[in-house]
């Protein structure tokens, strides 16, 4: 198992590397530049581009950036803050990123488990149907509109919540935010969960501990639920990071000063070292968390962590 | 135990990401109640006044900084921290006298706090953005050299006299010299502050320094809010009314009309669709923007539109009242005029473009007289169709505009497709510096208070004259009213810009769409907010606002 | 628990009725599915109508489908026509306004107070019929509607296609010859999977000519990965089985075995994943609309609508509601 761990580890490494050569030939390939603003002429151009370094060949680029990474420095921003070192903007970001992200997950995934219970446990009712229609509602439904809907309903009308991010009362304030991301996830989990319950309900070892008077809630959440986590635990991953690299469209309706945002205008700006960090981060959480989720299995499903040191 | 320990950890992750952040659930008490709630569309560039390009930072950094003159409520000129100056008779040296004023850091305001700073704003090194405010249009001595790297920075042509006296040589007498300098990238940096904190200059409360009404509390790069604090130490501070300014930037103008609603913002942006929704609001208000937008056709590179009559055909087939009444709605003006209104005022203090059927016959909306040049045209070169791209921003109102103008081109002109691209802004300019395009639909807005801020675009060679457009007659104009006889004399160069306009408008170089005006909301609580559509566009110093 | 736990060390235990209970499947043992007489498609399609759910789903699809083709000519609208004089009129459906309802008049909330609106009626024009009303240009809303479906349901369908071929191949190639190519496979989509999907989309769509093709293609790039990981899971169940084993021995080739023998038992989940990375495509064509880079303006699709919709939520919520409703 260590073994396993340490390779798995050192390949992260590698793939990650890859990722950020990957990115910077992405870079170049893109159009315009961050300084191709109406008001520049060539000669000023040339400056800047000489300036930031950008005029040398890629590879030189590529290595002096991961040299300089090694020193924890990502570069400035060309456009977006100009001048601002990169790690001082997502010092005061990421954590507001990965807050309203994990609490959005925090929502669905309990909200999802609630919901795909009740569905499958009382089965072909009128609960079952309601659980669904609400998920179809989830997944079809655009976070946007959500945000929305919530502003307008509980921030607007009834006033329970703030419409805008507030960095002082962060809590109060993420809450519509997180709402409306986790409608999707909420839904999906639900979804999930009630599949893979009515299966696992439905299979021989729930009978068998049944049979042996196991009942009420131990029964399905000592003994089914643990069985049904896993391919739920598969879906919610990915979603983890998506969330948590924060989402554009809800950062910019509740004027969140989240990540996702700035990663979108920075694409639309150009603003390479930008890009570059923040997608670069999106990789390694990805990694991350996939190496993570790995490691859960086994603690859920020791049959996987037996089967990989058999191989 | 064991066995619940798989529901437990997926609970016990959730929770934990949830304590990465702290919960700082202490509300804060609301920021002084009479503070003004600002909001914003985007956020602060750059807080680095030689750096800033844009609106919001210039508003922003004007807040806390001043420079030699500041604009009064009509966008002249008027002394800030010079007190007075003195003009030699040839026009070319201003010697500036500076009032006492100091730095938040206790540090007087010098004239070498100018020098330096200005210094700054032609350093190759720095390569700011606006450095042609020095040298194109400021004609400050040896600036373009400098900039082009050919001469030392030390010798601009700006000179410390003594602690209280700044020295301007100019290359030729510029009649808008002073109002140049109400533009943030003439305000003043303290060296000795600059050098200690370095690179992070600009980018913290603690990395800016303050000599203007207000003084910054709190901010972080790119914020999406902000506060300001009035400054006890200005040099003005009884004039100041309001405690301070508390900046909001809000991207969605839904999520933004609803704020001003309950209170929380005293003055908001309204898009075209909110109008309907406020235009019986007395606390509505339409503000001019300055901006010009055009469509701007590539008569170098597209031969049928190097046709004449094709151009002046599409630009009779543009009904501009449809554009600005019916889609955009939020008070923009229908423009005949290649200067847009509103931003320049003439020696007698009228109005650059008061006057907009000027130009009636070669630009107006008549759909009659579009389709017969549009025959005419297609005749001479001898073809029936014509299918042309047009590129136009990823932004909300010019696809709206954009959409307008192909449906009112096809219509009115038989046998012409208009093609949208629809692209992100910096690669559409990247798209017209490379010539890469037929049609573009485009913006410019007014740099100084002078018509040139337009006109200088389409002489022979600059870098925004993307259609390539050339004309020997109008070139000499220019010339003769930037650097030639015409300089010091106001009223003729008043009536040469006109001919020089003409000779745009004649020829169709640009189709001038709409002057762009901005909706907003202003609560009826809060007066004094000077508007402007140059340099600086809101202006908090005579504000109040009561309870 | 406790009595059970006693078993043991009590005397002798005479089970009881109680203790017994059918395993729930009656349905299904009744029947000899596997065997009777009728063949595998004959038989999902029962199946398949036995649930009343998956009957209205389908239903539902079929009657977005034919009216994605007939929608926009049911009247004489055109999805580009404008029509200036005539924009934001609420809904109104000539039988449908004898009862008071969709009779085109809308109550809009001002920051003033809010006020009853009919522009049918305040500009005259009785024959009018705006059956979703029209949007802020005075295009008619149910063309742009139902051309919008087809938009993107040509994009989904097209995306999700051209994944499972990708992703499938990718998949089960990797996962059947595993070892070193399955190392090199795995590290290339974690490459691929690795940087944000927004980030490559967006260049694409920078790079290439905005238009349907260029975000079908955006879509397949970034969609396949999930595809694979799927095929090669099944892959990796089923390539020791002794069918595969048997086919292996009467010498039939990798790719024969790949493709003839185990693809046809993997269709389920595959299908499966191709009708979830629809309505994924949906969105993400949704998302680039958002950004402004989606279809090229006048088209549209449902993701534009809904982000035109959006800007006027507050003002005229009917515009934003048939867009919403076909997802």
């Amino acid at each position: 198992m260590k073994k396993y761990t340490v390779k798995r580890l050192l390949t992260s490494l590698f793939t990650l590397l890859a990722i950020l050569l990957i990115l910077f030939i992405l870079m170049q390939l893109m159009p315009g530049s961050p300084f191709n603003d109406e008001k520049l002429n060539e000669a000023q151009k040339a400056s800047l581009y000489a300036k930031y370094g950008l005029d040398d060949p890629i590879v030189i680029q590529f290595f002096r950036y991961v040299g300089n990474m090694l020193h924890g420095d990502l570069g400035v921003s060309y456009k977006i803050s100009k001048n601002t070192p990169i790690s001082q903007m997502l010092e005061t970001r990421l954590p507001v990123s990965i807050f309203i992200g994990g609490f959005a997950v925090f929502i669905g995934a309990v909200l999802g488990l609630i919901l795909g219970l009740i569905a499958a446990l009382k089965h072909d009712t009128i609960f079952d149907s309601l659980a669904t229609i609400i998920s179809v509602i989830g997944v079809s439904v655009p976070s946007y509109v959500f945000a929305l809907m919530l502003s307008y309903s509980l921030g607007f009308r009834m006033q329970w919540f703030p419409m805008l991010y507030n960095a002082q009362n962060s809590f109060h304030s993420s809450v519509l935010p997180s709402i409306s991301l986790s409608m999707f996830t909420m839904a999906s989990i639900a979804r999930f969960t009630r599949s893979e319950m009515l299966e696992v309900l439905d299979s021989d070892y729930m009978l068998l501990a049944e049979s042996k008077g196991i009942s009420g809630a131990s029964l399905i959440f000592r003994h089914a639920l643990r069985n049904a986590l896993i391919p739920i635990i598969t879906v919610l991953a990915p979603l983890i990071v998506d969330l948590m690299t924060g989402s554009l469209v809800v950062e910019k309706i509740f004027a969140i000063p989240g990540v996702g945002s700035l990663l979108v205008n920075a694409i639309q700006s150009n603003d390479y070292n930008v890009v570059i960090s923040l997608s670069f981060i999106y990789s390694a959480m990805y990694i991350g968390i996939m190496l993570v989720v790995d490691i859960l299995y086994g603690i859920i499903d020791p049959r996987i962590r037996l089967a990989k040191k058999g191989d | 135990m064991r066995k619940t320990k798989a529901a437990v950890s997926l609970l016990t992750v959730s929770a934990l990401v949830l304590g990465l952040t702290s919960f700082n659930t202490t509300v804060f008490a609301e920021t002084g109640t009479s503070d003004l709630n600002i909001m914003l569309e985007t956020p602060v560039e750059s807080l680095d006044p030689q750096q800033a390009t844009d609106g919001t930072s210039f508003e922003v950094i004007a807040d806390y900084t001043d420079g030699l003159m500041q604009m009064d409520a009509d966008g002249q000129a008027v002394p800030a921290i010079a007190e007075s100056y003195d003009l030699s008779e040839d026009g070319l040296t201003y010697t500036l006298h500076l009032r006492d004023a100091s730095w938040s850091n206790g540090d007087p305001v010098t004239a070498a706090d100018f020098v330096y700073a200005w210094q700054r704003a032609v350093d190759p090194e720095i390569a700011s953005e606006y450095s042609y405010m020095l040298s194109d249009i400021g004609q400050v001595v040896n600036a373009a050299e400098i900039i082009a790297g050919e001469k030392d920075k030390s010798e601009l042509g700006v000179t410390a006299v003594d602690d209280k006296t700044l020295e301007v040589q100019l290359n030729v007498p510029v009649s808008y010299f002073l109002s140049l300098m109400y533009l943030p990238t003439f305000y003043p940096v303290n060296q000795a502050f600059y050098e200690s904190v370095g690179d992070t200059f600009g980018t913290s409360p603690e990395t800016v320094l303050s000599n203007g009404a207000f003084t910054l509390d709190t901010y972080e790069p790119a914020a999406t809010a902000f506060h300001l604090t009035k400054n006890e130490d200005y040099w003005d501070a009884d004039r100041i009314q309001l405690p301070g300014l508390n900046y909001q930037v809000i991207q969605d103008s839904q999520q933004a009309l609803m704020s001003y609603q309950t209170g929380a913002l005293d003055t908001t942006l309204v898009n075209g669709e909110q109008v309907d929704q406020v235009k019986d609001d007395p606390e509505f208000q339409t503000i001019g923007a300055g901006y010009l937008w055009y469509v701007s056709p590539n008569i170098d590179a597209v031969p049928e539109l190097a046709n004449l009559n094709i151009r002046l055909a599409m630009t009779h087939a543009i009904n501009r009242e449809a554009i600005t009444d019916d889609v955009l709605k939020d008070g923009s003006i229908p423009t005949y005029t290649a200067v847009p209104m509103q931003f320049a005022a003439g020696p007698d203090g009228s109005d650059f473009s008061e006057d907009q059927t000027k130009y009636s016959d070669v630009c107006a909306y008549d759909a009659d007289k579009a389709a017969e040049l549009w025959a005419a045209g297609l005749e001479e070169l001898g073809i029936s169709e014509l299918t042309l791209d047009m590129i136009v921003d990823a932004d909300d109102a010019p696809q709206k505009v954009a959409q307008v103008l192909k449906e009112q081109w096809e219509t009115t002109l038989p046998g012409l497709t208009v093609n949208l691209t629809i692209e992100p802004k910096k690669q559409r300019v990247q798209d017209m510096q490379d010539g890469n395009f037929e049609a573009a639909l485009t913006r410019w807005g007014p740099d100084y208070a002078d018509p040139m801020t337009y006109l200088g675009m389409w002489i022979t060679g600059n870098s925004n004259n993307y259609g390539l457009w050339s004309n020997a007659d109008y070139d000499a104009i220019i010339a003769e009213c930037t650097t030639g006889d015409l300089c010091t004399n106001a009223e003729g160069r008043w009536a040469r810009l006109y001919d020089a306009e003409k000779i745009v408008m004649d020829d169709a170089v640009i189709f001038p769409l709409y002057t762009q005006a901005n909706a907003e909301m202003l609560s009826s609580k809060v007066t004094g907010i000077e508007f402007h559509p140059v340099a600086l566009n809101r202006v908090y110093k005579n504000a109040a606002k009561t309870e | 628990m406790k009595e059970t736990a006693t078993v043991g060390t009590a005397a002798a235990y005479v089970p009881v009725d109680a203790d017994f209970k059918l395993k729930d499947n009656a349905g299904d043992i009744t029947i000899d599915t596997n065997f009777a007489s009728q063949s595998f498609w004959k038989d999902v399609f029962i199946r398949y109508f036995r649930k009343t759910s998956a009957v209205i789903g389908l239903i539902l699809i079929i009657l977005i489908s034919i009216m994605a083709v007939v929608g926009p000519g049911m009247n004489d609208y055109t999805y580009s026509g404008q029509e200036l004089s005539q924009k934001n009129f609420a809904p109104r459906v000539k039988w449908l306004e004898k009862f008071g309802i969709m009779d085109g008049s809308e109550t809009m909330k001002t920051t003033t107070g809010s006020m009853e609106i009919n522009y049918y009626k305040d500009k005259g024009l009785d024959d009018l019929y705006y059956w979703f009303g029209s949007d802020n240009f005075g295009r008619d809303i149910w063309t742009r509607t139902w051309s919008g479906a087809r938009v993107s349901l040509i994009i989904a369908i097209a995306a999700a296609i051209i994944d499972m071929l990708i992703g499938m191949s990718y998949g089960l190639i990797s996962g059947y010859f595993g070892g070193k190519v399955d190392m090199i496979m795995q590290r290339i989509l974690e490459i691929a999977n690795g940087i944000p999907r927004l980030v490559i989309v967006t260049l694409l769509l920078l790079i290439l000519q905005p238009g349907m093709l260029t975000i079908i293609f955006a879509l397949m790039l970034t969609e396949w990965v999930g595809m694979s990981r799927i095929a090669r899971a099944e892959m990796l169940k089923l390539k020791e089985q002794e069918f595969v084993l048997a086919s292996r021995t009467l010498g039939a080739g990798s790719f024969f075995i790949i493709f003839k023998e185990v693809l046809p038992n993997i269709i389920g989940p595959i299908i499966t994943q191709v009708m979830f990375s629809i309505p994924t495509a949906i969105f993400t064509e949704a998302f680039l609309s958002f950004v402004g880079l989606g279809i090229p303006v006048p088209q549209c699709s449902l993701g534009s609508l809904i982000s035109e919709g959006f800007n006027s939520f507050t003002t005229h919520p009917y515009q934003i509601i048939p867009p919403i409703s076909n997802e």
